[in-house]
């Protein structure tokens, strides 16, 4: 009978063990996932591949874009955000292909690619090592996800283990939001201009 | 044969008899299981035209169906073209944004050669690339439909569904998964308009 017991004991211990253990190994996307590299607005930012510097969030109702012959309003349900900043490679020529904006619900909206023929936008820009580019990024985003936001930049979305810089997006706020942005070609040094109508 | 031997004997028997009925209990009610299912499909449900779709990964709400032979971005094809277009809005309720959408809804029955059809965005009558979470928008799909076969009188699309498993069966990622059609939505095609399209 003592037997029978110790038995049942060693049986039901063992399967609490298993349990603890199934529920508490970290899961494969935890495991694969990028290796985060933190920062500030306005700050430099150096990951082991690139460098990235973003130096301001524009937030707007509608966007205007203005090209050879050709003008074009994107208008969105949401706010558009559009982040200017520079980056450079460290070792090698790469592209950043993404950039995501991850809200305080922890939702994360993607480069919005309704933009992607703009000059100077992030995932076209070619960088090289030593020779910093300005860079831009455009988002769509809910009004309620504006502030408290986090911008994640790596050189891919979907490689595993991948560094990823992490811009915590701070004094950004609903109170920027402008009713209109003009964004158009320039001949300088940054490859467009941004102007508030 | 000793007592013990054949004690240890007759354990041996009793864990093969109950290992085996176990294991053909098992077969047998997963094979019955599989035929009835099979001889009884459960019925899709038919949803009607503009009303929400919960397929999961997204809200779908499919509204009319039409032929054209001018694409949603305005510009008329330099060879004529066929096309019928189906416009839905649709709502990304998962965490990030994706253009999963592209294999959402299929007509049925499928139609031979018909090849996939191209999505547009209505808020700009341009080819659409991505869906932001949380952020709805009215969307047209357009399949070139080919000039040797008859466009339907009636559409009927079967709307395909996805769910969220935390950790999937072979690597244990999170990622979303196919399951069964959720709805089919029968749409009356409207036929072209004067035949300059809109």
């Amino acid at each position: 009978m003592n037997n029978v017991l110790k038995a049942i004991v060693a049986v039901a211990a063992s399967a609490a063990v298993l349990y603890g253990l199934q529920r508490t190994t970290p899961s494969y996307g935890e495991i694969t996932s990028p290796i985060a590299v933190t920062g500030k607005l306005g700050k430099r930012i150096a990951a082991n591949a690139f460098v990235i510097g973003v130096v301001k969030v524009h937030l707007a109702r509608t966007v205007t874009t203005k090209s050879v012959g050709r003008t074009q309003t994107f208008t969105s349900s949401g706010v558009w955000a559009l982040v200017e900043g520079a980056a450079e490679a460290r070792s090698e020529s790469l592209s950043l292909m993404s950039a995501q904006w991850l809200g305080r619900d922890g939702v994360r909206y993607a480069l919005s690619q309704r933009f992607s023929t703009v000059p100077g936008f992030l995932p076209s820009q070619r960088l090289e090592p030593g020779l910093p580019q300005p860079v831009l990024m455009a988002f769509e985003i809910p009004e309620d996800q504006v502030s408290e936001g986090t911008l994640l930049i790596a050189r891919t979305a979907w490689t595993p283990l991948e560094e990823e810089v992490r811009i915590e997006l701070t004094g950004v706020g609903p109170d920027d939001i402008r009713p209109a942005l003009v964004l158009a070609r320039s001949e300088g040094a940054v490859p467009w201009t941004l102007k508030s109508e | 044969m000793s007592a013990e031997q054949r004690l240890t004997l007759r354990r041996r028997l009793i864990a093969f008899l109950v290992a085996g009925i176990g294991t053909a209990a098992a077969t047998a009610i997963s094979f019955a299981m599989t035929v009835y299912e099979a001889a009884n499909p459960k019925v899709v449900p038919q949803v009607a035209a503009g009303q929400p779709i919960d397929t999961g990964r997204w809200i779908i709400a499919i509204h009319e169906a039409r032929v054209g032979s001018i694409p949603p971005t305005g510009t008329r094809p330099l060879t004529p073209k066929k096309l019928l277009m189906v416009e839905f809005d649709l709502d990304n309720r998962s965490a990030s944004a994706s253009n999963a959408f592209l294999r959402l809804f299929a007509i049925d029955p499928p139609v031979a050669n018909l090849p996939l059809p191209t999505f547009y965005l209505g808020r700009d009558k341009w080819i659409a690339s991505g869906l932001q979470p949380n952020m709805p928008e009215r969307m047209i799909a357009a399949w070139e439909w080919p000039s040797a076969v008859p466009v339907p009188q009636h559409l009927r699309l079967k709307v395909a569904s996805q769910i969220y498993k935390h950790r999937d069966n072979l690597y244990g990622a999170p990622g979303w998964f196919d399951r069964d059609p959720v709805a089919i939505v029968t749409l009356d095609v409207a036929p072209e308009a004067g035949g300059t399209g809109r």
